[in-house]
């Protein structure tokens, strides 16, 4: 080994020593106690830092978590059960939590959907909408290009037949889907798997003349269901609504699905 | 003294490392969206480079120049920047969390910051003794802080004003910064050092 490389290797050893030495010193002087507990909440959070708390990250929700600044329940996807492990950490009570799902409000498959339109642009859906609208003869309807699936955290939605299907153990409502749909298809949904999850796959604020002209199935908004139950369905904007949380108490379903001309009213939990 | 002020303000004004070299544009584009955020950067670049350039100066006159090494140069202007900035990483996060967070990914990525590593560079090129090291790096520290707090101060102002669609963001960003090189040119009349 000739001398020069000798003295570059040695120099850089020594450089390098020197630093570390210094930096290790340094490291335990300014060490900033992180509040053991952060690690602690970190791992029970679902880690996906899905933001639906309100917070930008898992990290900054157990930060702030400490400092008392959101709640025990407050992370939406853990639900219930995150809430009382963080509870027992904490020391404090849990609260109550009100497990939401994401229900899609558009029954076209891929067969139904008439186009007015051929585009060719990009395969995402929010780019879609910015032409002129889309290529759907309905304009509240689902595009299918799966927008929500790809801003799914949890893997929770899959795109059948051109429509999201949403796995509604895996889902745990975060709403990043409700927020990713262009067209505002896809709300969240207060219910439990303790009774079925009954919708309206529709959308269309379009009078039953026009909804009858670009889709098979889709609300015209007759009344039926809610002349067969007044109490769950309400005609609004020429939509039908169904006030889910009632679906608990009330299992006057049955009928309306049934009776619904266009079958738009389904059920969605088995 | 005249040539240390001759040193200090062409660092910071004639020689200015944004903007008449155009090193280290990633934190000058990125920083610059707020005026307080912007200074802080400064500050902290300006710190690593203050210390960068006695401690660059040192091992290059003591070791590399006395040895023979002058391939060494970059990995040791390395090490020493890495360092540096791991130190007030550091600091930062102990004194000011909220500055920490703030500074995020920029904080560390000062380590690869071209200015710093082009100060260290320079001040061998130009066979700067030590004093006029200290000053160089600290006048390239200000003249990085002054450029990137006048960017962050014209970014302020352009949220209110109404651009044309396809400038928005990062062309007028950097229309903004080529006019303020312009601007800067200006400078290279006086004498340097």
């Amino acid at each position: 080994m000739n001398t020069v490389t000798l003295v570059a290797v040695l120099s850089m050893a020594g450089l390098g020593a020197f630093f570390a030495f210094i930096l290790a010193i340094l490291s335990k002087k300014l060490s900033v106690k992180d509040d053991p507990r952060v690690e602690e909440i970190k791992a029970i959070l679902p880690g996906v830092n899905c933001g639906a708390c309100g917070v930008a990250s898992c990290q900054l929700f157990a930060e702030r978590l400490l400092a008392k600044k959101v709640a025990v329940n407050g992370c939406v996807p853990g639900g219930a059960e995150v809430a009382e492990r963080l509870a027992a950490v904490l020391g404090v009570e849990s609260g109550e939590t009100v497990k939401k799902v994401a229900v899609v409000h558009c029954g076209a498959g891929l067969k139904e959907r008439k186009l007015r339109a051929d585009y060719r642009g990009l395969k995402t859906c929010s780019a879609a909408v910015m032409v002129a609208g889309g290529e759907l003869a309905c304009t509240y309807g689902c595009l299918g290009y799966g927008d929500c699936d790809r801003s799914c955290p949890f893997d929770a939605i899959r795109m059948v037949d051109g429509l999201p299907q949403i796995d509604l153990v895996k889902c745990t409502g975060c709403g990043k889907c409700v927020e990713a749909c262009p067209r505002g298809i896809i709300s969240l949904e207060i219910w439990d798997d303790s009774y079925p999850l009954v919708t309206v796959a529709c959308n269309s604020l379009d009078k039953g003349k026009v909804v009858r002209k670009v889709c098979p199935v889709g609300c015209i908004a007759c009344k039926i269901c809610e002349k067969l139950a007044p109490e769950l369905f309400k005609i609004d904007d020429n939509l039908a609504r169904l006030d889910t949380p009632k679906l608990k108490e009330n299992d006057n379903w049955e009928k309306p699905l049934e009776k619904c001309p266009t079958k738009c009213i389904v059920k969605l939990s088995s | 003294m005249s040539e240390f002020l001759l040193i200090f303000i062409s660092a910071i004004l004639v020689n200015n490392f944004v903007l008449k070299y155009f090193l280290g544009i990633c934190p000058f584009i990125g920083v610059s969206d707020e005026v307080t955020a912007s200074l802080n950067m400064g500050m902290a670049v300006t710190f690593v480079m203050t210390f960068t350039a006695p401690v660059v100066w040192l091992i290059h006159t003591f070791i590399l120049a006395r040895f023979n090494l002058p391939f060494l140069e970059y990995v040791t202007d390395i090490i020493v920047i890495a360092s540096l900035v791991q130190l007030v990483e550091m600091f930062i996060k102990k004194t000011s969390r909220a500055l920490y967070n703030t500074l995020g990914i920029y904080l560390p990525l000062i380590t690869t910051n071209c200015a710093i590593l082009f100060s260290a560079l320079f001040l061998v090129l130009r066979g700067y003794n030590l004093i006029q090291s200290i000053i160089f790096g600290f006048g390239s520290g200000i003249g990085f802080t002054l450029a990137i707090v006048i960017m962050a101060g014209i970014r302020e102002e352009l949220e209110f004003a109404d651009i044309p669609q396809p400038f928005k963001g990062a062309a007028i960003t950097l229309l903004v910064a080529g006019l303020m090189a312009l601007a800067f040119m200006g400078f290279a009349g006086m004498p340097s050092a």
